[in-house]
């Protein structure tokens, strides 16, 4: 299986990169919403896999850089994809102010500090006149993009992600943030700069998050805050990392196909979609504790994407 | 050279939060002795080593080690001068393969470029992790954890190495053996710091030895001088 990774990412790769040629535009919208949610979700991994970072707040730079993409397409009039990667770099400067303040705090009190954070910004942002209260914003571009080149967008995003953090565990401080999320105390004895390693991963975590974000909000074309704001984007990526298997790359990779085919399905079934999506995930975590592909892991082998060195 | 000084602590106190742990505790260590501390649970003896290791920072007194002041530093900055800990109870990384954390142990970048010779060598003192250095941590047993937590700590070429119980729950056999270990890498020069609840085996190894008792260091001698009475009042206080 190993010995073929790379022509079977390859394959997937494109067949994802040709899908506005050969799919549907059901298949399409599929498939983009899979890349954005990947995106988001491989970063939810990097932070609550690796380095015990347990961000609630990730809804802050979802909604932070989608009206920063809004605020400058609208009012600035900035081309859509220059204001998509701005907003990304204002998510970057929303985690530095952040991390002032939840940097001082571990584990739980870390995660209810960012989840803080993502609440303020919501009341912030409905109380404000500049982004008309809670009323939102559209997002009207001059020259609106297609919706493939909105997929395109999202494909990169997605694709990047899951580079950005192979990359990333590959690399010299790659083996320092597994052993962090193994044994952090002892990591910390072997010479791991704890707080720098957190500090790069919870950077890189909003930037990818804010950029993704963006391109979702391209997408959407409308932005308010009680949605953009709110818990139930993190709800959404924990619930992928969980069941997919966290702390390993393939995990997201697994479980954004089945949040994404859940809530399609689902989408019938609106009054109890809740009730059904928790049954599944807490019969997946009775099953399956470490998650789908952490189980597999265990049990086979099995590692498409492992940082494993040799 | 039987002389120089490996390590040095004088005056030391340590707090956890408003908690003294440590009160004016010294220790020293010639280049190339072992070095046993022995005292009952909660004598500070592991806090002693994390300060060291820094992992703790100790709120007075000083740390020496080859003739660099080391209090306060942290780890990163400890582990290229030197002086690696082998935690208490094994403490290593269950989900890394064998050889992901002996690499580990050579983490800080002025350890790296000596990697592959410190490899060669921990191989050669402890067979059974070459032959396993592609399984998971978590699937070696107790005696082979402790020889990878050792191993890992040899990864960074120190000069002092810190051991925590290193006979903490492992068979009779398997102390013995890696008792036998010690005294090999011991041979090569590296000083070595003792933290036991065996006071046999720790004192029939130690050049010399302390005995501490609530934070505070009460003996100090070659353990041939310490007596059993000695022993059982740091111990019981009786």
């Amino acid at each position: 299986m190993v010995k073929y990774k790379w022509p079977i990412l390859g394959v997937l790769f494109v067949g994802f990169a040709t899908v506005p040629v050969w799919g549907s535009e059901y298949v399409l919208l599929f498939c983009l919403l899979y890349c954005l949610y990947l995106a988001m979700s491989q970063m939810w991994n990097l932070l609550a896999g690796y380095t015990s970072l347990l961000s609630l707040g990730q809804q802050a730079f979802i909604g932070f850089s989608g009206y920063a993409v809004a605020v400058l397409t609208n009012y600035y009039g900035v081309y859509i994809w220059l204001s998509v990667l701005i907003g990304g770099f204002f998510s970057v400067l929303l985690a530095l102010f952040m991390s002032l303040f939840i940097f001082r705090m571990r584990g739980i009190y870390f995660a209810i500090g960012t989840w803080i954070f993502a609440e303020m910004l919501l009341l912030w942002f409905s109380n404000w006149k500049y982004v008309k209260y809670g009323t939102g914003l559209f997002i009207k571009p001059p020259h609106p993009p297609s919706m493939t080149t909105i997929y395109y967008a999202s494909l990169i995003m997605g694709a990047g992600a899951t580079a950005a953090i192979y990359i990333i565990l590959r690399s010299k401080i790659g083996l320092g943030l597994m052993a962090m999320r193994d044994d952090e105390d002892v990591s910390e004895a072997m010479g791991v700069e704890i707080f720098r390693s957190k500090l790069f991963c919870f950077m890189v975590g909003s930037f990818i998050t804010g950029l993704t974000a963006g391109v979702l909000y391209v997408f959407q074309i409308f932005i308010q805050p009680y949605k953009a704001f709110a818990i139930d984007w993190t709800v959404i990526l924990v619930f992928i990392v969980i069941i997919g298997g966290i702390g390993t790359i393939e995990g997201p990779i697994v479980g954004t196909f089945i949040y994404v085919l859940l809530s399609q399905w689902l989408a019938e079934y609106a009054h109890i979609s809740l009730l059904l999506l928790g049954i599944i995930a807490i019969t997946i975590i009775l099953l399956a504790p470490t998650g789908i592909m952490g189980t597999l892991h265990q049990k086979t082998g099995f590692a498409i994407l492992s940082p494993r060195r040799l | 050279m039987p002389d120089e000084i490996a390590l040095k602590v004088s005056n030391l106190d340590v707090h956890y939060k408003d908690f003294q742990a440590l009160w004016n505790v010294f220790l020293e260590a010639q280049k190339g002795e072992i070095v046993s501390v022995i005292g009952a649970n909660g004598a500070g003896k592991s806090t002693l080593l994390n300060t060291i290791a820094g992992l703790l920072a100790p709120t007075q007194g000083a740390i020496e080690c080859l003739g660099e002041k080391i209090d306060g530093l942290p780890p990163y900055k400890i582990v290229p001068i030197g002086i690696t800990l082998v935690p208490e109870g094994r403490r290593i990384f269950p989900r890394l393969t064998v050889y992901e954390n002996l690499i580990m142990g050579s983490y800080t970048p002025r350890t790296r470029s000596s990697r592959n010779e410190a490899l060669k060598k921990i191989y050669q003192l402890f067979p059974v992790l070459k032959d396993r250095h592609n399984q998971m941590g978590d699937t070696l047993s107790g005696g082979e954890q402790q020889m990878l937590a050792i191993g890992r700590a040899l990864m960074s070429n120190p000069k002092l190495i810190l051991c925590d119980e290193i006979s903490l729950g492992l068979a009779p056999v398997v102390i013995k053996s890696i008792y036998g270990r010690l005294r090999q890498i011991n041979q090569e020069g590296i000083t070595i710091v003792l933290v036991e609840q065996d006071i046999k085996r720790s004192l029939k190894v130690a050049n010399r030895a302390y005995i501490m008792l609530e934070g505070k260091m009460v003996l100090e001698g070659e353990p041939s001088s310490i007596s059993e009475e000695q022993v059982r009042k740091a111990y019981f206080g009786i």
